[in-house]
């Protein structure tokens, strides 16, 4: 069964489309990466795949669970880092894993196991217990992390995973990316960085003007444009229209 | 002062789209009818006090007098505290001024153009009062056209006064004790405030709070006489008053009065200018410096949560605990509270008689509801919009939209029946009411309470402002307005419901005759079913617009 499945999905803002009739199936345990410029759709997709917008037309499923019919167990398999790393200026970043954790029900086994190891990962120190306000966006983005990780979602989606991350940290997201995905996760990631898409894409998409131009693997999209810089056909591709 | 016109420019702009909800027509256009309404309402109530006033001889043109003092003394009094609580997060706690710091501008064009806007932010709700109030005032006494534009300049000008006052509190304040924390800053500004407001009454002996109780005509009228002279001269608003006295007829008076306002504003932004010359951008850095230190906290919610809706309510819980604009309003709010039970147990004695009795306790009712009315929007109609940005983890998880509205409501109510049945309880202990008054008014309670929580809670729901930090600044914002006109309108429909029986319960009492037992079923009854409209439509609807919402 596809984990994700997306039917005609689109999205008008006061007669723009953001998005237009964009239809994909994702595998379980696959990584996609959506690419295209500023204001192509990239974060309405992912809002509308999230629950976050309502779409005009088309309908979106995970592991065969309608958004509209069941949204409840819908949003128990989902994830989602959105592209502002917001965080409640008044709680801590423990605070506010452990209000994500709880309104996911996440079990007190499964809690006390993965809290360490995720603070551990993303190298959070003492910053933990300080009020978000005090945070760099690098250091929100970590706990945005682990917030999204606590609660062990079968469906991810993330909204510019790496920005504001230190090199080591950014090192540190991409593996974890590719350990959810070989552990059946699938990851839908949205993002600017040419170099993550290539890195650590399954499939790869590019989307301009609400319209999806190309979905394949890195190797096709080469092939497609007869050049192998990621950059010069994500260029080609986001011109022609 | 090309660049604070600029600076000012831009929020002003800010602050009209904000007044004025434009996603949708119809929010928009609602919105300046129930102004105009609101406008109107005050305008016609002043009008007819006044007018009233004016009918009766020697004592009524005082007392009119009196009446204009005291509501722009309380005015005066409400912008001091108004401007001191909005003034540390406009002029320090506000990620603007990382911005604006940033530019080639200077920290006292900064300061001037915030000033404004504080003073436009904090003072906005008075001015709305104020102008029915000079229209109503104007048109009783027959005043000539140059009163209008006169008064409303003036009141401009008065405006001034307790915004520069408020920032050099602050900017004092935080200058002595640069390590305070933001909601302690707050805190001493207001206790200072209250000590000179206090110290004025004590020591100034203005005369404004004083009651006459006579029987004697000849004292009273040498009373009323001595009223026109009575009032703290060095006070703004007694200047604003006697400018407005003195305009009805173009008097010179009136010109000294408003050159004086003029004068002391123009020296308080003088004095504050001064102080933000030498202060401001220090004592900026120094509040930024302790606010990136780490302050680790524990609380309730650092432990695993057993149940969604405890850590949804701990969050609430601990967001509101730690906003200091939340709890030191709320704390003011309940010293003045208990401060207005306290004073029914020196009510004078003719109040033990029942007839006195009964409509005081009516009163006391209607005045909680009040009470009630104004805590659900100051706290609970922003209570949507404070999940800010952050709603996308609800939306997006599987705690539903509906669930996060029903546990606040269902918090809210808690707290607001617990609020107003004390009040009830407590002031009719004191009142002395009669059992049957005494209980009737605790059953009326628990309904008006929970409409009340219901209307703001689904008004919060229908005008949100997620990109909003500040809930004071939510709630004055137009969709606060309309859950402020609706719930002053519920009230006024629940006291027109209960003015009947009362009446009833009254006569029946003075004549020794029965109780119409089928006028209060009636009353009952359409109280019940206007109570289950404003219980259950208002949360309905909220619940179905913000899933309705994009967000």
């Amino acid at each position: 069964m596809n984990s994700l499945v997306i039917s005609n999905l689109s999205k008008r803002f006061n007669n723009i489309w953001a998005v237009k009739n964009l239809s994909l199936e994702l595998k379980k345990g696959e990584i996609f990466v959506l690419l295209g410029p500023n204001g192509a759709g990239k974060t309405t997709t992912l809002k509308l795949i999230a629950g976050l917008l309502h779409p005009d037309t088309g309908c979106v499923s995970i592991n065969g669970i309608d958004i509209k019919k069941d949204p409840v167990k819908y949003k128990s398999l989902l994830g989602y880092v959105p592209d502002e790393p917001f965080i409640y200026n008044k709680l801590t970043g423990r605070e506010f894993i452990n209000f994500v954790a709880g309104i996911f029900g996440v079990k007190k086994e499964e809690y006390e196991r993965s809290l360490p190891e995720l603070f551990k990962r993303f190298e959070i120190g003492d910053w933990i217990d300080a009020f978000a306000e005090t945070y760099s966006h690098g250091m929100k983005q970590k706990v945005i992390m682990c917030q999204l990780l606590i609660h062990n979602p079968m469906f991810i989606l993330i909204d510019e995973p790496l920005v504001g991350l230190d090199p080591k940290i950014s090192k540190n997201v991409r593996v974890t990316f590719t350990e959810l995905s070989n552990n059946g996760k699938t990851l839908f990631v949205s993002t600017h960085t040419l170099s993550l898409a290539q890195q650590i894409a399954h499939r790869i998409g590019i989307i301009n003007n609400g319209e999806i131009r190309f979905v394949g693997t890195p190797e096709e999209l080469a092939n497609i444009a007869g050049r192998k810089d990621i950059e010069e056909i994500y260029l080609k591709l986001t011109e022609q229209s | 002062m090309k660049n604070i016109l600029l600076l000012f420019g831009i929020r002003l702009r800010l602050i009209f789209k904000y007044f004025t909800p434009g996603e949708h027509r119809l929010p928009r256009i609602s919105f300046f009818i129930i102004l105009l309404l609101f406008l109107s309402g005050g305008y016609y109530t002043f009008f007819r006090i006044f007018k009233y006033l004016i009918t009766v001889e020697i004592i009524g043109p005082a007392i009119m007098t009196r009446t204009l003092e005291m509501v722009l003394f309380v005015f005066f009094i409400m912008l001091l505290f108004s401007n001191i609580i909005s003034s540390f997060s406009t002029f320090y706690n506000n990620q603007e001024l990382n911005f604006l710091f940033a530019l080639p501008v200077l920290p006292t064009t900064i300061y001037l153009a915030k000033l404004f806007e504080n003073a436009l932010y904090a003072s906005w709700a008075t001015m709305a009062m104020a102008i029915p109030l000079f229209l109503a005032y104007g048109v009783c006494n027959k005043a000539v056209f140059i009163f209008y534009p006169i008064s409303f300049i003036s009141f401009l000008i008065f405006l001034i006064i307790p915004a520069g006052i408020s920032s050099i509190i602050i900017f004092i304040i935080v200058r002595l004790f640069p390590k305070l924390k933001p909601k302690n800053i707050i805190f001493t500004a207001l206790v200072v405030i209250l000590l000179l407001i206090v110290l004025y009454i004590k020591i100034g002996n203005p005369g404004l709070l004083r009651i006459f109780e006579t029987e004697n005509e000849k004292e009273l009228l040498q009373f009323a006489a001595n009223l026109t002279t009575v009032g703290g001269i060095y006070v703004p608003s007694t200047w604003v008053s006697n400018i407005l006295k003195n305009f009805v007829e173009v008097n010179t008076q009136g010109l000294f009065y408003l050159l004086l306002l003029l004068s002391v504003a123009l020296s308080v932004i003088v004095i504050a200018y001064n102080f933000a010359r030498v202060i401001y951008h220090k004592s900026f850095l120094q509040i930024a410096e302790h606010t990136s230190k780490t302050d680790t906290k524990k609380s309730a919610l650092a432990n695993y949560q057993t149940s969604p809706t405890y850590a949804f309510l701990w969050k609430d819980i601990l967001l509101f605990v730690r906003e200091p604009t939340q709890w030191v309003q709320l704390a003011i709010f309940i010293i003045l509270l208990i401060v207005y039970i306290f004073s029914l147990r020196r009510t004078p004695i003719f109040f033990s008689f029942s007839l006195w009795n009964i409509i005081i306790s009516f009163a006391n009712f209607a005045y909680v509801s009040f009470v009630i009315a104004t805590l659900g929007v100051r706290f609970i109609f922003p209570a949507i919009s404070q999940e800010k940005k952050g709603i996308w983890i609800i939306v997006s998880s599987p705690f539903t939209l509906t669930k996060m509205i029903m546990i606040k409501y269902l918090f809210y109510v808690i707290i607001g029946i617990t609020i107003m049945e004390c009040l009830l309880i407590v002031a009719n202990l004191f009142i002395k009411t009669a059992p049957v008054i005494f209980y009737f008014a605790l059953l009326i309670g628990l309904f008006v309470a929970t409409s009340l929580i219901s209307i703001n809670l689904g008004m919060g729901c229908i005008f949100p402002q997620f990109n909003e930090d500040n809930p004071s600044k939510i709630a004055s914002g137009s969709g606060g307005i309309i859950a402020a006109l609706t719930s002053i309108t519920y009230i006024a429909v629940v006291i027109i419901i209960f003015a009947s029986p009362v009446r009833n319960y009254l006569l029946s009492w003075y004549f020794k005759k029965p109780v119409n037992i089928s006028l209060v079923t009636v009353c009952s009854v359409v109280f019940v079913i206007l109570n289950f409209a404003t219980i259950y439509l208002p949360v309905k609807l909220g619940i179905r617009a913000t899933k309705k919402r994009d967000f």
